[in-house]
């Protein structure tokens, strides 16, 4: 793992880095690394076996330095633009599972020019009428006190699958781990969790300003961002693919079938 | 020196739950099913404790507590101000106390300030002008985002004051509230404002945010042991930082009572009432049953550092006031202090003696409780408990500061 901060017009940003070749700027959702895990996943390290992947933690997430003036969705993205400055990223891939996938949607529509390549996992950051995204709030305050079984069921395809227990066990889990979920919850609370919940209405409508060509990855069963979204943005994307779904999968599809995910996108932007 | 202050604190609850509530339904908050709501039985239920209140009034109580909750049926007060408003024609000698309106929940401050001025001109003068940023429950009631919720209520709380003290107009550049023209109409009777309570649940910055603006500060704890006696000490610590003298005034706490004839008789008539307010009114509050919404990451109002402190002491599934399973155990609790007037007087007197305290908000009606029952309780402490309470807190607190006159202090002040 090589992570560094780097100052972005006086705030401190985390990122970690990994690999060789064309960059790949990598947001992360809630099942992540920086959101759960201090590390990569294998998803990552399979990127990175062939391109230059750059993770930022969000603002207040991680390492990240907290930014209370963040309100809406606008006010991360702004902070993305500075970061992109700060790394003197000019054209680069972007992948975004979940609110990562949000953020780079939002940023896609604002300067079509910047991005090389798009792919969109489980995102959230739709209005689709009759198909709200969960609560993953509510679901985040544990039953009996202990139990996460119900914000593993959002997250992933089942509650009792390894890999969503080991990054939401019931419980105490490893501390650190417990701060960044909590700082994750933390960060959307400032911009999913009030109405427009986890959306930003005028984003359907700009979508058509996204230039790159863009693949869509949903998994099967995702009960956290319902799979018409994921059809609405393949639709209204000019250059964007088929839905892909991922068999099996729930919301973090880059979790539950990591090489499978992993290879879907590396083909896509090797094509 | 002035003795204990006795308020009554009416929740108003919603009695008419089946049996088989707990049993079938997964909480009594915010999305327990509103069908339950029964217009036959539920006719006159909001004059009937309203009345209760009314006869705090009249049995001599200092005060009258009243709060602000949404979607539930623990308290069905989605505005005090209108119980308030209805109390200020209703009695003539207590407080009303509201704790608090939830300030990150209301649009614009200025709708609060302007409310709580009428009541304390309404009340001639009778108003205790509490402000809270609401909890978990609260978040989901009005979608607030909980990560600026504390930045937010102290800005309105700020402003409120400000707009009862500064003449207007003037325009407030605020992060959250920002407005061109502050000119209050009415202002407030009481000079040069209204008593202000702020709950808090033992966080120190709270407490020092509290003290720094000289308000009296209200530990929101319905458990009464070694956390309270706790609670106070911080708090006299945090005032002494700031400057300040902590007394007896400065610190209010929650409790309820049910008093009879004697033990026996006083534990047989409330125990219906009290099962019904600890297993329905508290899921999804204080009980681990379902899904509590009060504090957690999913309502992640606290910074993240403060969090990491929680987590190393907290226990996962540990055992929350409306989980006890047994009288004995809730006994332990001090958190309803149940008996003859004897029994209940030693016990509340002890609690006193150790947490200094000098503001008692007692509930008395309990869950499903017959009013003839909340009634009869509230004579008998009015009667056979007060005055013991008030002879020898007077005395304690003479003793325990002296040279404090409570009337010159900041809390009499304001």
């Amino acid at each position: 793992m090589s992570g560094r901060v780097i100052d972005v017009n006086g705030r401190k940003v985390w990122l970690l880095e990994h690999g060789n070749g064309a960059p790949l700027l990598y947001l992360h959702g809630f099942a992540d690394v920086h959101s759960v895990k201090e590390n990569w996943l294998p998803f990552h390290e399979k990127l990175a076996q062939h391109a230059r992947v750059i993770a930022p933690a969000h603002p207040g997430c991680a390492q990240t330095d907290e930014n209370k003036d963040i309100d809406v969705i606008e006010d991360v993205v702004f902070h993305y633009l500075e970061v992109l400055d700060a790394l003197q990223l000019m054209q680069f891939d972007l992948v975004g599972g979940c609110v990562g996938g949000w953020i780079a949607a939002e940023l896609a529509v604002r300067h079509p020019e910047k991005i090389r390549k798009l792919v969109l996992i489980g995102a959230s950051g739709l209005f689709v009428e009759g198909a709200l995204i969960g609560d993953v709030f509510m679901m985040a305050q544990p039953e009996y006190g202990q139990s996460y079984a119900s914000l593993r069921e959002m997250l992933f395809a089942s509650a009792d699958q390894a890999n969503a227990l080991e990054m939401f066990p019931d419980g105490k889990g490893d501390l650190e781990d417990e701060v960044r979920r909590y700082q994750m919850l933390r960060l959307s609370s400032r911009i999913g969790f009030k109405p427009p919940y986890f959306y930003d209405r005028p984003l359907r409508n700009r979508l058509h300003r996204i230039s790159a060509p863009t693949l869509v990855i949903w998994g099967e069963r995702d009960n956290f961002v319902p799979r018409s979204h994921g059809e609405t943005y393949a639709k209204r994307i000019p250059n964007g693919s088929e839905l892909k779904i991922i068999r099996g999968t729930g919301h973090s599809a880059h979790v539950e079938k990591p090489e499978e995910t992993a290879n879907l996108v590396r083909e896509f932007l090797e094509k | 020196m002035k003795p204990v202050q006795l308020f009554c604190w009416h929740f108003m609850a919603y009695p008419y739950l089946d049996r088989d509530f707990d049993e079938k339904e997964y909480t009594g908050w915010v999305t327990v099913p509103n069908s339950l709501w029964d217009n036959n039985k539920a006719r006159g239920l909001y004059q009937e404790y309203i009345d209760q209140l009314a006869y705090a009034d009249e049995l001599g109580f200092d005060g009258m507590v009243l709060n602000e909750h949404h979607q539930n049926i623990y308290g069905l007060m989605p505005s005090p101000n209108i119980i308030a408003s209805a109390l200020t024609q209703r009695s003539s000698h207590g407080k009303i106390v509201i704790l608090g309106n939830l300030l990150p929940l209301h649009m614009n401050p200025m709708r609060v300030a302007e409310e709580y001025a009428m009541l304390d001109q309404m009340s001639n003068g009778r108003l205790i002008a509490g402000f809270a940023p609401g909890g978990g429950p609260e978040t989901f009631n009005y979608d607030v985002p909980s990560a600026n919720t504390r930045e937010k209520f102290w800005e309105a709380a700020d402003l409120i004051v400000r707009s009862w003290t500064e003449n207007g107009p003037f325009a407030h550049e605020g992060r959250y509230f920002p407005l061109r023209y502050v000119n209050l109409w009415p202002k407030p009777l009481q000079q040069p404002f209204p008593p202000v309570w702020i709950p808090g649940s033992r966080s120190p910055s709270t407490m020092a945010e509290v003290a720094k603006r000289g308000y009296c500060y209200f530990l929101s704890s319905r458990s009464h042991g070694g956390e309270t006696h706790r609670a106070q000490q911080e708090f006299a610590a945090v005032l002494e930082k700031h400057g300040d003298k902590y007394h007896p005034f400065r610190f209010g706490i929650l409790m309820s009572t049910y008093v009879a004839e004697t033990d026996q008789q006083a534990r047989e008539e409330c125990e219906e009432g009290v099962w019904y307010f600890l297993k329905n009114c508290l899921k999804g509050h204080l009980r681990r049953e379902g899904r509590q919404l009060t504090y957690g990451p999913g309502v992640p109002y606290i910074p993240a550092a403060a969090w990491r402190e929680y987590l190393k002491g907290y226990t996962p599934g540990r055992k929350l006031l409306g989980d006890v399973e047994n009288w004995e155990e809730l006994d332990a609790s001090q958190s309803i202090i149940v008996g003859s007037p004897e029994t209940v007087t030693r016990r509340i007197q002890n609690l006193i003696e150790k947490a200094k305290v000098g503001n008692l908000l007692i509930q008395f009606q309990l869950g499903n409780m017959p009013d003839h029952l909340a009634r009869k309780s509230m004579k008998l402490f009015a009667e056979k408990v007060a005055p013991a309470l008030r002879h020898d807190s007077l005395k304690q607190f003479t003793t325990e500061y002296p040279g404090v006159n409570v009337e010159s202090s900041a809390e009499a002040l304001h």
